[in-house]
């Protein structure tokens, strides 16, 4: 008969079964308050769009000002006055946010991409080495809900 | 109380014949090697999801480098291979899943519910005894004797928990989300449809177009959707819904393939449905006339298809063929040929499994007719 750490002794089947259920449904209620609902096996759950239009907020001569982003692509001068290019994309890949100024379908729903382009912000704002201009990247999200138009979303990330 | 604790005892110690496990094991090695195959593609087209934005469930400290990533790749790969021929399959089998797992928390862009799916379900097919058929290094003695298949599955029990909760967690949000019950969501989804078919060169017809584009049909089939996973999530559970339950699996994941992109999905639902095939082969009968073609060739298919060995095959005696070219004894002994053979051999072979309803209830009615006096 073959032999396998893994054919557990009687004692431990009960320990394995129970801590694995347990983990389980604490997961699944988990889920239901995480935005994306991730392990929490919620399938096909919308059928939401979402436009995001990028901008930054830029100081020049001292001045805060609000520059919109075309097509994710910006130039900056860095200190030593070298023209650098940036791109959204670079930095994420992820096709749902990668897109910009297009409706796309809003996998998992809305709160579950509002809540990854607040991260996606916050990580490009993070990485935008030789930029000393940005100091803030917005988004403007406008949203139709399963069909029905939805709220305009403002999300900010600054740069710390 | 006695009662209680040896219904506990029985259901930890419970042994059963263990050769539907390795098929089991057979379809999720393969399917962890599918993934895996997706997951190198996706490196090879994107580059290392760790070189831009991603979102890892643990600390940023615990993800992996570029080259550690392409390691763990490659281990689950080797894993797979390793389970599916069956050298320590279980062992593989448990490595392919966690890494899987763990590089799951690595990036919640990464998340998706068919593939935490498979590799918690191959996780919890590594502690089932699914070593002991289908052992392909082992050529033709590829499957351990009777006596040395009898193991203790009560990790199959945690399988189909799985599988039930899979169904439950996801009909639970469609539940809560008014515009899911209202079919709102679907009929979002419907009105896309002839757009999307029209870009892969098919028209639908204006009445087709018409009805994707009520909202009496979306309510319709958002009902149908919540009832049918509900029924699949507890008909599983008892003896004389199972087959149905497992038949509207099928048709409903079926039909998700042919609708919507998701990944392996359908493939791992369809494969898990194997956990719930009764553990004990051969108790079924099938019979034939070797001097007859068709009857030859039925038994063929039915050797090369009869994939969780239900049937004992057996030529007719000589002297017995100028009954019926086939016969087709069922688990319960009922002993039947023509359109109720084919039905009862339908729903034992996963191949025509779908077929088996059609089959039964014609079966039902053509011999009700025939039963009717002239």
């Amino acid at each position: 008969m073959p032999r396998s750490i893994l054919n557990l002794g009687a004692h431990l089947r009960p320990l394995f079964f129970c801590a694995y259920l347990a983990t389980q449904l604490t997961l699944l209620v988990r889920a239901q308050r995480s935005p994306d609902f991730v392990f929490g096996f919620q399938m096909f759950n919308a059928s939401s769009e979402l436009k995001i239009s990028l901008s930054r907020k830029v100081r020049r001569r001292g001045r805060s000002r609000i520059v919109r982003v075309q097509d994710g692509a910006w130039e900056t001068k860095d200190p030593s006055g070298m023209r650098r290019s940036f791109r959204w994309q670079d930095r994420i890949r992820y096709s749902r946010l990668a897109v910009l100024d297009r409706y796309v379908h809003a996998a998992y729903g809305l709160d579950a991409q509002l809540f990854r382009l607040q991260a996606a912000l916050h990580d490009c704002v993070m990485h935008l080495p030789g930029d000393d201009e940005t100091e803030a990247l917005i988004a403007e999200v406008d949203t139709i809900e399963n069909g029905r138009a939805g709220g305009h979303v403002r999300l900010q990330a600054d740069r710390p | 109380m006695n009662a209680t604790t040896g219904i506990w005892r029985r259901f930890f110690a419970e042994e059963r014949d263990a050769y539907v496990l390795g098929l089991l094991r057979l379809a999720f090695s393969a399917l962890l090697f599918f993934n895996l195959l997706r997951t190198a593609l996706e490196f090879d087209r994107d580059g290392f999801f760790g070189d831009y934005f991603h979102m890892p469930m643990i600390s940023e400290a615990w993800v992996p480098s570029r080259a550690g990533y392409q390691l763990l790749l490659g281990v689950q790969g080797l894993a797979s291979l390793l389970a599916f021929v069956g050298l320590w399959p279980r062992e593989a089998l448990l490595v392919a899943s966690s890494t899987g797992l763990y590089l799951l928390t690595c990036d919640r862009l990464q998340y998706h519910n068919n593939r935490y799916t498979l590799l918690l379900l191959g996780f919890l097919l590594s502690f089932m005894p699914c070593d002991r058929s289908f052992l392909i290094t082992r050529g033709r003695f590829h499957t351990l004797p009777h006596g040395q298949r009898i193991a203790p599955t009560f990790a199959r029990r945690l399988f189909q928990i799985q599988v039930s909760l899979v169904y439950l967690g996801s009909t639970s949000g469609k539940l809560i989300d008014a515009d899911w019950r209202s079919g709102q969501v679907l009929l979002m989804r419907f009105a896309k449809a002839p757009e999307i078919c029209a870009q892969h060169g098919l028209i639908l017809p204006a009445w087709m177009i018409a009805l994707l584009g009520s909202a009496w049909f979306a309510s319709l089939a958002a009902k149908a959707a919540i009832t049918n996973e509900l029924l699949i999530a507890f008909g599983v559970w008892q003896p004389r819904t199972r087959r149905v339950a497992l038949w509207l699996g099928v048709g409903f994941h079926f039909w998700i393939e042919l609708t919507a992109n998701v990944e392996l999905f359908s493939w791992v639902m369809a494969a898990s449905y194997f956990a719930f095939v009764t553990p004990e082969i051969r108790e079924r009968r099938f019979e034939y006339a070797p001097s007859q073609t068709r009857a030859a060739a039925m038994a063929r298919f039915v050797a090369l298809a009869d994939w969780c060995a239900r049937f004992e095959r057996t030529p007719l005696r000589p002297s017995a063929t100028h009954s019926a070219p086939f016969y087709v004894t069922n688990r319960e002994g009922r002993r039947a040929t023509g359109v109720l053979g084919l039905s009862q051999l339908a729903e034992a072979i996963p191949l025509l499994f779908p077929l088996w309803p059609l089959l039964a209830l014609y079966a039902k009615f053509t011999t009700k007719a025939r039963a009717r006096p002239a």
